[in-house]
């Protein structure tokens, strides 16, 4: 693949190949990046929080060959409400403090009052919060070091190196380790799993430092039920009183009661057979052959029998089932285990004793009777019993269905269903997750250039230029993982100063950042491994509701509202789309981008929620006058020519600074293009060849440049397309047209790798879902656009999806279509140059978040290069600006073509 | 490990063959199923005419009374599929519904169950049999006035009601997955019942059984709980199972067992999570079985089903003294039992969340409850010292074990009248009634903790040797033994 390494990290659907369980891996890393269901996992939904915990409850596999993971959320204390994290304290320390009252001397009265105040403890807490921990001292662990030298008798203190001996450092990085178990169930691709821990719940016996010790561990002891918000023991309780506990047990019977006792064996039980006999075991074996036989010869005998099994061998086989032979040992017991008197029972004068069961009662009628109604009705055996064999027993039906699942029918039925089970997976393998976030792999060169900190648009927000590439490595995420081009400062966690790897952290204006060790005990613990303001900063961050969205979904995206980011605004909407639009609208922001350009291009493949919009770069006030300024520096052509290159910050910042001083006044001067050039109208220029034209050969030959006016237009016999009605506004009222896919979908067909002429066919057949496609359906389609003008826009972005699937199979069927180029797929017979891309800004429609296409752009080869440097400037803008439209250039060299066509695009999701 | 000729039990097992055909509902996990299925493989690999079946009489609503309430028998008898809905707050009330689905013969199902143990525990104190066994039974979760976890009528708690009339102490042991949440109950707060169970906590069904639940009122130190985590496998199992049940055995001196062989703590079971092989499950009831106490053993838990009948199977093989072979004879079910058609089961390689540390605390930490337990009534010293004996002397001389059963018991005659001084000693009867707070004086024995593991250190090697004593009643059976013996079919596969 001639895909870039980093772009494929970054490309979260390439994981899925590594799913075959069979891969080459060494057996350690296999185990280790096997995941079960029932592993404890962290998960990562956004690169700026720490990980998540999760217990996998389901691995699924998706339609489109993702694995999904079903997973059971574990919330830090981080995560959860304020109220309910002072309540969890409050009581831990009432527990401990109960426990260290409770001296050996202490009264009984205390010891019995015991058990209500537990439960008072939660009604009293009713109203709010709720908190139930029952006052075993659970999660006591809390308490301050103050209480030390009390309570030499606590349970704890069995405990070899318990609570009493955590320092307060220790505290610190206990509370990381503390969990809280919740019901809520959530699904997430598995390929952001990013590794494994241990969860388990806390017991007493257990030192804590036990946890601290173990990389990857963590203890829970209380339910937190996001919903309610309430705190709860994982606990049930058994019950006191008599009415739980049997009364009346019975004393020891006295020799005499036990004469008396009216238990008698024979009402409670009825023998069925003895070993104490005198038969061995070989006449029972004899016997019971004996009677087989006896069944078989029973078989050829009886009608029925012998047309359901119409081989001698049919016959032994249904006389060698268990009944025949439950039925020897029961005529043996009946006969006092006396051989002749039980053979003799074997054959009574009414002909040779036949024990048939279910299986063989039941007619090949009753049996597909049996079959269609359990298709029907599934296992619900008395309605199959009322409804299909009324004139069965409920018990036969049932006996019936156990030993029909022995027959070959249901050993196929039950292929039928593993086949559907398939997609339930079992385990997963997920390769280590090696990408670092982007802010890391240049840390001093970062090439997010902070043009004019000090000097704020609107809102006060810091403006950054991207260079263009938020789609490859650059993060624009006001969460906070901004890496600035800060260096110097020490490493926020342990205040060194060497690591390999520098990690933004914190918020934005803080400029903090955390080395290697730091960031990874952070994102796995959700901590600093050190107590230290930023644990408050982070705190307020959530209390303000300025932490990212990530977070707050965390903890119940159905429950918390979306805010704006935006630290003046802060803002709630029910929905993320609102929010979006909140962005758009007020800030000017296109979250979209934001988002797209976080997980794409800082570590996480994806953010929470799984956008695949493109992105745009809104250049502001300053990026404009930036490229205006310093145009030198900044080589604007050649940066968005290669927007995976980092800009030179430096000398760039040089010039910047300066800038920064200016007032918005004079940036704005210093910004302002020069003027757009007036244009005509079409009609004066179309009037204007009319006059112009010399001599025409014809009278009339040019008649059709002049307007016609209004009053000689023809008007139509029937409009067919008349004007909506117009609003009160004076806009006009559209009606609402379905959404594509849907109409799209009814028209699928196989995909034809010859390019077919038939446009409107190809446009319909695009909307398949992504998987079925094989890129040749694309290019085709790309190759036999008609050059006249663009289809809809969002055909448009589909069609760029394609080429991640020819990169996938190579179909030779595709390989006569010359790729595409510049953003333009070509036919062969056509140039070279077909259609460009567009960008989201070029899309008017809404779509759904989750049905926008992927992010995508073009690598321009070294062909491309050469040929767009035969183009004049003005055509090449022409052509980016109208994609659509055809180039006229020459012909190029067929040796040229046939190098064009080896090459492939390159796409980036996400 | 071989079992003696001589180990050769009598052993009765209960079974009625209807009891496959109760049907708890579609996509119900508990399936009655299992137990025909071990039935037929029972049968089938002969160990069927080894043993006294007896098929067990439905237990009446009287017996079922002795623990449940009048009102939640009532209830039980009367509620089926097709009045379910004039019984809807009493369903509530009763639990019934979800987990314990009303179904078709519901209250013969119980009856069954509850008959099973009922009569096995009655023929334990009849000393008409050393093993009892009814798969039907085990239905732990049952409580007094409630259904729970797809127990209706809890027949253990039944049986060993019965037991107590003939014993002064009954120990109950429980290794299915989930906590014997019904029969800890029943019993929390009596001294003449210790129950044990070894089981998953934290997230799981029931919710209960902490390490810190110990029993109540008189019953203080009484319940014994083994809060484990995913993944216990035979060695982690038996590496905690084995020490707390001598100490338990050392402590408490029952004279009669209880085990719950709930399956659904092997290896692939559908609600359990923990590790066992068939092997591992079955050894201990080998374990207990060496103590040779009257041994009452029902089923439980056990949802993979083809698992379960493999377990119970071989469980009934060990309580019986035979070895069977690997090899699965042909039966009606066989073709469950694919694609290998073995009777053993290898574990899966899940991870094993029980640290050996983890266990070893555990234990410390049951073990000093246990110190807490009045050493088997001091009043008793006299009768104690020969169960003890039992099993020190047993190496000397096997002579003279038959005649320790018998004393044994007269003894525990006696103990009923010596029973009111325990009552009434150290622990104070009523001012600790009800009394669930545990904390108090929790460590004064902790100096005494290193002496007593290598107590049972010791024990544990001379459980090893333990021959076992042929009963005088057992003389007339034994010669029959002997005699199948010489002509079994030897399928011995270990």
């Amino acid at each position: 693949m001639p895909m870039p390494a980093e772009y494929h990290e970054g490309h979260g659907n390439h994981e899925n190949a590594n799913f075959a369980l069979g891969s080459t891996q060494d057996a350690s890393n296999m185990t280790a990046n096997m995941y079960r269901v029932g592993d404890y996992v962290y998960f990562e939904t956004s690169t700026s929080s720490p990980y998540q915990i999760r217990r996998i409850e389901e691995l699924n596999k998706t339609a489109n060959g993702n694995v999904e993971a079903k997973v059971m959320c574990f919330f830090r204390r981080r995560d959860l409400p304020s109220t309910l994290v002072m309540l969890a304290d409050k009581h831990q320390l009432a527990s401990a403090e109960q426990q260290r009252s409770e001296s050996p001397a202490s009264t009984q009265n205390q010891k019995l009052e015991n058990p209500d105040t537990t439960k008072e403890m939660t009604s009293k807490d009713g109203i709010g919060p709720k908190v139930m921990i029952k006052g075993g001292g659970k999660g006591g662990w809390l308490k301050a070091p103050l209480s030390e030298a009390q309570e030499p008798h606590g349970m704890e203190d069995s405990v070899p190196g318990g609570v009493t001996e955590l320092n307060t450092k220790q505290r610190h990085q206990m509370k990381h380790r503390e969990l809280f178990l919740s019901r809520q169930v959530e699904t997430m691709p598995a390929t952001h799993i990013r590794g494994k821990c241990c969860v388990t719940l806390l017991n007493e016996t257990e030192s804590l430092l036990s946890y601290l010790n173990k990389e990857d561990s963590f203890f829970y002891c209380l339910v937190f039920d996001p919903a309610q918000r309430t705190l709860l023991a994982d606990k049930g309780e058994i019950r006191v009183g008599s009415r739980y506990q049997a009364i009346d047990i019975p004393a020891v019977l006295t020799a005499a009661e036990k004469e008396a006792d009216s238990r008698k064996l024979q009402d409670l039980e009825t023998l069925v057979w003895t070993p104490r006999h005198n038969l061995t075991d070989r006449q029972i074996d004899q016997f019971l052959v004996i009677s087989r036989s006896v069944g078989t010869f029973a078989r050829a005998l009886d009608c029925s029998s012998s047309i359901k099994q119409p081989s001698l061998h049919m016959s032994a086989a249904a006389a060698s089932r268990d009944i025949t032979l439950f039925h020897a040992m029961d005529t043996l017991h009946l006969h006092g285990y006396d051989l002749s008197n039980a053979l003799a029972s074997l054959v009574p004068s009414t002909g040779p004793v036949l024990c048939r069961d279910e299986m063989e009662e039941w007619s090949a009628s009753e049996a597909n009777l049996f079959e269609e109604a359990l298709d029907k009705y599934g296992k619900d055996f008395a309605d199959i019993r009322t409804d299909f064999l009324p004139w069965k027993t409920l018990k036969n039906v049932i006996e019936y269905y156990y030993m029909w699942k022995t027959t070959d029918r249901y050993v196929q039925q039950k292929r039928v269903k593993a086949v559907e089970a398939e997609s339930k997976l079992k385990q997963v393998y997920i390769p280590n997750y090696n990408k670092t976030p982007a802010s890391t792999t240049a840390p001093s060169t970062a090439t997010i250039v902070p043009l004019g900190n000090s000097n704020s648009n609107s809102n006060g927000k810091p403006t950054n230029i991207l260079n263009g590439n938020s789609n490859g490595s650059m993060v624009a995420d006001n969460s906070g993982i901004l890496m600035v081009g800060v260096s110097g400062k020490p490493c926020e966690g342990c205040q060194g100063l060497q690591s390999p790897q520098w990690y933004a952290w914190g918020p934005s204006h803080m400029q903090y950042r955390l080395c290697q060790p730091c960031w990874t005990y952070w994102k796995k613990y959700g901590g600093l491994k050190v107590p230290s303001r930023i644990d408050d900063v982070d705190l307020e961050r959530k209390r303000t509701g300025a932490g990212s969205d990530e977070e707050s979904k965390g903890i119940s995206g159905a429950h918390r509202p979306h805010r704006c980011n935006v630290p003046t605004c802060g803002k709630e909407f029910k929905l993320k789309a609102h929010l979006s639009r909140h962005y758009a609208s007020t800030h000017g922001v296109d979250l979209r981008g934001a988002a797209g350009s976080g997980g794409g291009g800082s570590g996480s493949p994806r953010p929470v929620m799984k956008t695949r919009s493109a992105f745009y770069l809104r250049t502001s006030l300053l990026a404009r006058a930036a490229r205006r300024l310093c145009p030198a520096q900044l080589r604007t052509r050649h940066a968005a020519r290669a927007p995976h290159q980092p800009v030179n910050t430096m000398s760039l910042r040089h010039f910047c600074v300066q800038l920064a001083s200016k007032s918005p006044a004079e940036l704005r001067i210093l910004a302002r293009a020069v003027r757009p050039r007036p244009r005509p109208r079409v009609t004066d220029i179309a009037s204007r060849l009319g006059d112009l034209n010399p001599e025409p050969q014809l009278p009339g030959d040019w008649d059709w440049l002049m307007l016609t006016t209004p009053a000689q237009r023809k008007q139509p016999d029937r409009v067919s397309f008349p004007r909506p009605p117009k609003a009160p506004d004076g806009s006009l009222l559209y009606e609402r047209v379905p959404n594509k896919p849907e109409v799209d979908r009814l028209t699928l067909t196989p995909p034809q790798p010859q390019p077919v002429m038939s446009t409107q066919q190809n446009i319909l057949k695009r909307t398949r879902p992504f998987d079925e496609i094989n890129g040749s359906d694309g290019i085709a389609l790309n190759a036999t656009l008609p050059p006249g003008g663009p289809p809809a826009k969002r055909i448009h972005h589909a069609q760029q999806l394609h080429p991640k699937h020819t990169l996938e199979h190579p179909a030779p069927a595709v390989l006569p279509l010359a790729p595409p180029l510049n953003g333009r797929a070509t036919h062969p017979h056509t140039l070279p140059h077909g259609v460009p891309l567009s960008r989201s800004n070029a899309r008017k429609q809404v779509i759904s978040w989750m049905d926008a296409p992927d992010d995508v752009y073009f690598r321009a080869t070294e062909q491309i290069k050469r040929v767009r440097r035969t183009l004049a400037s003005v055509e090449l803008r022409r052509a980016a600006r109208k994609p659509w439209r055809r180039l006229s250039i020459p012909l190029h060299p067929p040796h040229l073509q046939r190098t064009v066509r080896g090459e492939d695009m390159v796409v980036i999701l996400d | 490990m071989s079992m003696q000729p001589h180990s050769r039990k009598r052993v009765c097992y209960y079974y009625d063959s209807d009891i496959g055909n109760y049907y708890y509902g579609q996509g119900h996990p508990m399936k009655p199923h299992r137990i025909r299925m071990t039935h037929n493989l029972l049968l089938n690999y002969g160990l069927y005419r080894k043993m006294e079946i007896y098929r067990p009489h439905k237990a009446t609503a009287d017996e079922m009374t002795k623990f449940h309430s009048d009102e939640y028998i009532r209830f039980l008898r009367s509620i089926r599929p097709d009045n379910m809905s004039e019984y809807n707050k009493q369903m509530q009330r009763f639990n019934v519904g979800e987990d314990c689905p009303v179904f078709d013969g519901l209250y013969e199902f119980c009856q069954l169950s509850a008959g099973g143990s009922v009569a096995a525990a009655v023929k334990l104190n009849k000393q008409a049999s050393e093993i009892c066994i009814n798969w039907g039974g085990g239905l732990h979760h049952a409580k007094k006035s409630e259904a729970s976890g797809f127990c209706y009528v809890n027949d253990i708690v039944l049986g060993i009601l019965e037991l107590l009339k003939y014993h002064q102490r009954v120990l109950y042991i429980d290794i299915d997955v989930h906590h014997g949440d019904g029969v800890e109950e029943a019993f929390y707060t009596t001294d003449r019942v210790m129950t044990v169970s070894f089981h998953k906590y934290g997230e799981y069904f029931p919710g209960t059984g902490d390490l810190r639940d110990i029993g109540a009122g008189k019953g203080k130190y009484y319940a014994v709980n083994i809060p484990l985590r995913d993944g216990m496998d035979d060695e982690s199992y038996e590496s905690i199972f084995v020490p707390i049940i001598s100490k338990v055995m050392e402590t408490f001196q029952p004279s009669a067992v209880v085990l719950q062989c709930g399956a659904d703590s092997l290896t692939g079971d559908r609600l359990g999570c923990f590790n066992l092989t068939v092997r591992g499950h079955g050894k201990c009831v080998e374990f207990v079985k060496k103590y040779n106490l009257p041994f009452l053993m029902v089923g439980g838990g056990g949802y993979t089903i083809r698992n379960v009948s493999r377990c119970w199977t071989y469980e009934t093989s060990v309580a019986l003294g035979s070895e069977i072979a690997n090899e699965l004879p042909y039966n009606d079910y066989f073709e469950y039992f694919g694609p290998d058609f073995k009777l053993h089961i290898s574990p899966s390689n899940m991870a094993n969340q029980n640290t050996p540390e983890y266990l070893e605390k555990i234990k410390t930490r049951l073990f000093e409850n246990l110190r807490m337990l009045p050493h088997a009534p001091g009043v008793q010293v006299q009768a104690i010292p020969e169960d003890g004996a039992v099993i020190e002397d047993s190496e000397a001389e096997e002579k003279v074990n038959p005649d320790d059963r018998l004393p044994q018991r007269d003894l525990d005659k006696r103990m009923q009248h010596e029973n009111e001084y325990s009552d009434s000693e150290d622990e104070g009867e009523g001012a600790r009634r009800d009394n669930r707070s545990y904390k108090g004086s929790r460590d004064r024995k902790r100096p005494r903790l290193e002496k007593g593991q290598e107590a049972i250190d010791t024990d544990i090697k001379k459980e090893e040797d333990i021959k076992s004593e042929p009963k005088e009643n057992e003389k007339d059976e034994k010669t029959n033994s002997t005699n199948e013996e010489a002509k079994k079919d030897g399928g011995a596969n270990p």
